[in-house]
């Protein structure tokens, strides 16, 4: 039976190989002119222009501050959370952990018409002073900053909220009765404490900054960073060009991996060791402070939240009604009713849906096989599972979108490769991909908690294998897998990223139609789209969270 | 009676470790036999290979004169009973019973009869649609027991199945749960660390030591007639002296010119032993008694503790050769430090003197 299992194990590692690395490795063997003549020249042309080098530049420093931007907004906003209390703490806490479960592109065209030149605040400014223009175009890296930071915090916020939820109280006292000022504590205390929950944040940070795309497609204009160099490249035809590129935004996103692993494993020291009762809120009894905390908090949610609103009010906006006016004069349900009567326009929505559906599907069963061959393994064949089924998390979606497209350009059956360009099975595909680290990582994890002596006592009462999955295994593995799997359906819903890259024109998806719709000023219309994938998204995300309690 | 469950010469090795040396032992059919063994004996890979969740490196087992080593558990029909019970927590009591039986295909009215047949076999009647969770540690065990027994198992396989419960309810589960297994006549093979509960439940125990059999036997058998130090020590109390053998069965022990330093005792020989060969003489508590210090053929010595069990009183001897000697005595004994002497009870049970290994007497 063991030797099966490593057997079987083996076989998903190849398997799993061919459908992430191997699609990487062509681009690479393709950018260096293979099969034709190897040569670097593609290289060498990469590192002569300006417009490259300034992309890579930009490409990182627009994560270094977009990280330092996220944590001093989600930094203290955990510490506002986790450790005051004020009349609705509980619902503001979960309601602003709200954006990461939103696809990028919703939250840019929610900042456009909130924000943007003829969104409400400029034209509230422009009223207010009488201008005979926009005060401001939201455009270049301050707007990407922006949306970047909104986007972002939460994973500080969520970070360290948990990290403050599992510190130690008696640390804090022990720091206390040996004379510590809060100041001194926190200092020398809590922020070591916190600094592995910390590091992680910055990371994911950094790498999640690193592959945005849809901030700066729509706000970058003529700035450039890697996403967006890698998408222009291709539509321009330099095809080894955008492969050169996407083998250099790769290996940037593979180091930024190597360091999330050392981060990981150095964190698990340090709070493994940390057990014992969460600190208690500390209770304001001034009136004033407690109403100051409140008001706050208040604010700051309505702030992040604001942009959501915005998008739900510009979904009611019927077209061509809203002109000069600071808020829009008429609202109706027309724009829903275009969209819902027109079969052109819901093609896109029924597009997302069933490929979305078809990915998510079959990244449980992947996922939940890996899972279950790495944990049954073991040893060096467990670490190779979980490590393969992790990467494409840490890789950009347009590296991938690139891989795949190279690879699956051409019909060499033997070497593992078919033409998937063009048909409607890319897109799944690539979303399948992209979901594997959600499913598979969230049935690891379910999987460890399993008891395993549930399936012998299974087995020993006469089940076979299907009815010891289909009664057993997969009931109680429910939790787990629901919350990797609503997780992944709205990734793949909201997609923008690699569809730009694969999409034609039967299989175009919600975020796709999105842009073509904001290019036809129909703003109404791609808000209505925008709710829509907000509605599937925020009731998958509460799935994700009512399980994770479990 | 022919052996209903026969295991020929079992090995199990994980990883170039050998867990399981050349086990060979049979079991009659209605008979509880006890896998006896400390941590790391092998009992739990050895009931695991008769489960079918390993598979023997070498060797067969047959049951029913039926080989099963290569069959999936599933296709056995044993019924296990798991250490943490392993009862399905997202279903009911009733559901987990009938589990084994919807394996069998078995038609839903007749699921339902046994059912409740088996709930009122263990006591449980009417708890069937209880939740696991919300039900006590001893009526889970019951449950699991329930389940185990449900689809008329040909073999009965329990590991330590009283090990997660509170003392008090041990026994009294132990008592339920051999009465269960008795009233069904089923054959059982029951693994467990506790020699009391080894002694308790088993027909026959067997015991392990470091991946071998070093006993099997009834338990009287075993307390009585040890087959080797190890037995000795690790069923019962006993304590252990180095001696030598003078003529059959006469042990001499210290150095008998000083009084109370030596002595000249009988012993049962459990080997062959020659005379003049030092060996090692294993002495049960209720073996000795204590006596005045002016004793002849005593070992002088102090009290150093005093255990009172309810039962018993036990008198831990330190003698003045150095060594330490557990005796059981009367409750109004001497106190601690005061000087004894220790002799060799007449109708107690005879100590038992075997070759020497090397080590230290404990």
């Amino acid at each position: 039976m063991a030797s099966r299992t490593i057997r079987a194990g083996w076989i998903m590692v190849a398997f799993l190989i061919w459908l992430v690395g191997y699609p990487l490795l062509i681009t690479l063997w393709e950018a260096t002119g293979l099969p034709g003549d190897f040569t670097l020249q593609h290289f060498v042309e990469f590192g002569r222009r300006a417009d490259e080098w300034r992309a890579l530049w930009q490409s990182l420093w627009i994560s270094m501050a977009s990280m330092v931007l996220a944590a001093a907004i989600g930094v203290p906003m955990a510490f506002l959370f986790e450790r005051t209390d004020f009349p609705g703490r509980q619902i503001l806490g979960s309601l602003i952990a709200l954006p990461v479960a939103l696809p990028p592109l919703v939250g840019v065209i929610a900042f456009l018409f909130l924000y943007g030149e003829s969104g409400f605040v400029a034209r509230g400014i422009q009223r207010l002073f009488g201008l005979a223009s926009a005060p401001w175009r939201l455009s270049g890296p301050g707007a990407i900053l922006l949306v970047h930071a909104y986007s972002m915090y939460v994973y500080f916020y969520l970070f360290t909220r948990a990290a403050l939820a599992r510190l130690d109280s008696s640390l804090l006292e022990a720091a206390a009765s040996l004379g510590a000022w809060r100041w001194r504590t926190l200092r020398t205390v809590t922020l070591p404490v916190l600094a592995p929950a910390l590091a992680g944040a910055a990371l994911l940070t950094f790498m999640t900054s690193l592959a945005s795309f849809s901030a700066p497609y729509i706000f970058g204009g003529g700035f450039r960073v890697m996403t967006t160099q890698i998408v222009a490249s291709k539509l321009n035809g330099e095809i080894a060009m955008a492969q050169v590129e996407t083998v250099t935004l790769a290996a940037l996103a593979f180091v930024g991996l190597w360091a999330m692993r050392r981060v990981d494993s150095g964190s698990t020291a340090v709070v493994g060791g940390v057990r014992g009762l969460a600190p208690v809120r500390r209770q304001l009894r001034r009136p004033l402070a407690r109403w100051g905390v409140a008001t706050l908090g208040w604010v700051l949610a309505l702030v992040l939240l604001l942009p959501h609103f915005t998008l739900l009010l510009i979904s009611f906006v019927p077209p061509g009604t809203w002109t000069v006016e600071i808020v829009p004069p008429v609202l109706d349900g027309s724009n829903y009713v275009t969209l819902l009567s027109s079969p052109e326009r819901l093609r896109p929505v029924l597009n997302s849906l069933w490929m979305a559906a078809v990915a998510t599907v079959g990244a449980i069963a992947l996922g939940l096989a890996t899972a279950r061959l790495s944990i049954r393994g073991g040893g060096r064949l467990g670490r190779v599972l979980e490590t393969l089924i992790s990467v494409p998390w840490a890789l950009p979606g347009t590296v991938f979108a690139i891989a795949l497209a190279t690879t699956f350009a051409v019909n060499l059956p033997l070497a593992g490769r078919m033409v998937l360009v063009g048909t409607p099975w890319l897109l799944p595909l690539a979303y399948l991909v992209r979901s594997l680290p959600l499913t598979g990582r969230s049935s690891l994890a379910g999987l460890r908690q399993f008891d395993s002596s549930l399936e012998e006592a299974a087995a020993s009462l006469g089940a076979g294998w299907w009815r010891r999955l289909r009664r057993i295994l997969l009931p109680l593995l429910r939790p787990a897998v629901m919350a990797g799997a609503s997780l992944a359906f709205i990734t793949a819903l909201g997609d923008f990223v690699t569809s730009i890259v694969l999409y034609t024109f039967d299989t175009r998806p919600i975020s796709i139609e999105i842009l073509s719709s904001l290019r036809l000023q129909e703003t109404g219309v791609a808000a209505v789209y925008g709710v829509l994938l907000m509605l599937v998204s925020g009731t998958a995300f509460v799935i994700w969270g009512r399980d994770q309690r479990i | 009676m022919a052996p209903f469950v026969e295991l020929e010469q079992l090995r199990k090795s994980f990883g170039g470790q050998p867990v399981l040396t050349d086990i060979s032992l049979t079991v009659s059919e209605g008979e509880i036999l006890v896998l006896l063994g400390a941590s790391g004996s092998g009992k739990t890979t050895l009931l695991r290979l008769i489960s079918g969740f390993e598979t023997p490196d070498e060797g067969a087992i047959l049951v029913g004169g039926e080989e099963v080593t290569d069959l999936p558990p599933e296709r056995r029909n044993f019924g296990m009973v798991f250490q943490h019970y392993a009862l399905f927590p997202h279903m009911t009591v009733a559901d987990n019973i009938a589990f084994g039986l919807e394996s069998q295909k078995m038609p839903r009215e007749e699921v339902e009869g046994r059912v409740s047949e088996v709930l009122e076999l263990v006591e449980l009647s009417g708890y069937g649609e209880r939740r696991v969770q919300e039900i006590s540690g001893g009526q889970q065990q019951r449950v699991a027991l329930a389940r185990a027994l449900a689809p008329h198992p040909r073999l009965l396989l329990l590991d330590e199945p009283l090990s997660n419960l509170d003392p008090e309810l041990r026994e009294r589960t132990r008592r339920q749960l051999r009465q269960a297994i008795r009233r069904v006549g089923l054959t059982a093979i029951w693994v467990t660390h506790e020699q009391e509960e080894a002694f308790d439940v088993g027909d026959r125990v067997a015991l392990l030591e470091t991946g071998s059999l070093a006993q099997v036997g009834p338990p009287d058998e075993l307390y009585l007639e040890p087959s080797s130090r190890f037995v000795a020590a690790f069923v019962g109390r006993a304590s252990v002296l180095k001696g030598v053998l003078k003529a059959a069965g006469q042990i001499e022990i210290g150095d008998r010119r000083y009084r109370g330093h030596g002595v000249c005792w009988t012993a049962v020989m459990s080997q062959d032993l020659e005379a003049g060969e030092e060996v090692e003489v294993v002495f049960r508590p209720e073996a000795l008694q204590l006596a005045p210090t002016d004793v002849d053929e005593g070992l002088a010595g102090e009290i150093e503790e005093r255990r009172f069990t309810g039962e018993a009183t036990f008198y831990l001897v330190k003698l003045a050769m150095g060594e330490r000697l557990l005796v059981r005595g009367e409750l109004d004994g001497p106190d601690v430090g005061e000087p004894v002497s220790v002799v060799l009870r007449s109708q107690g049970p005879p100590p038992r003197c075997f070759r020497s290994a090397d080590g230290g007497a404990e």
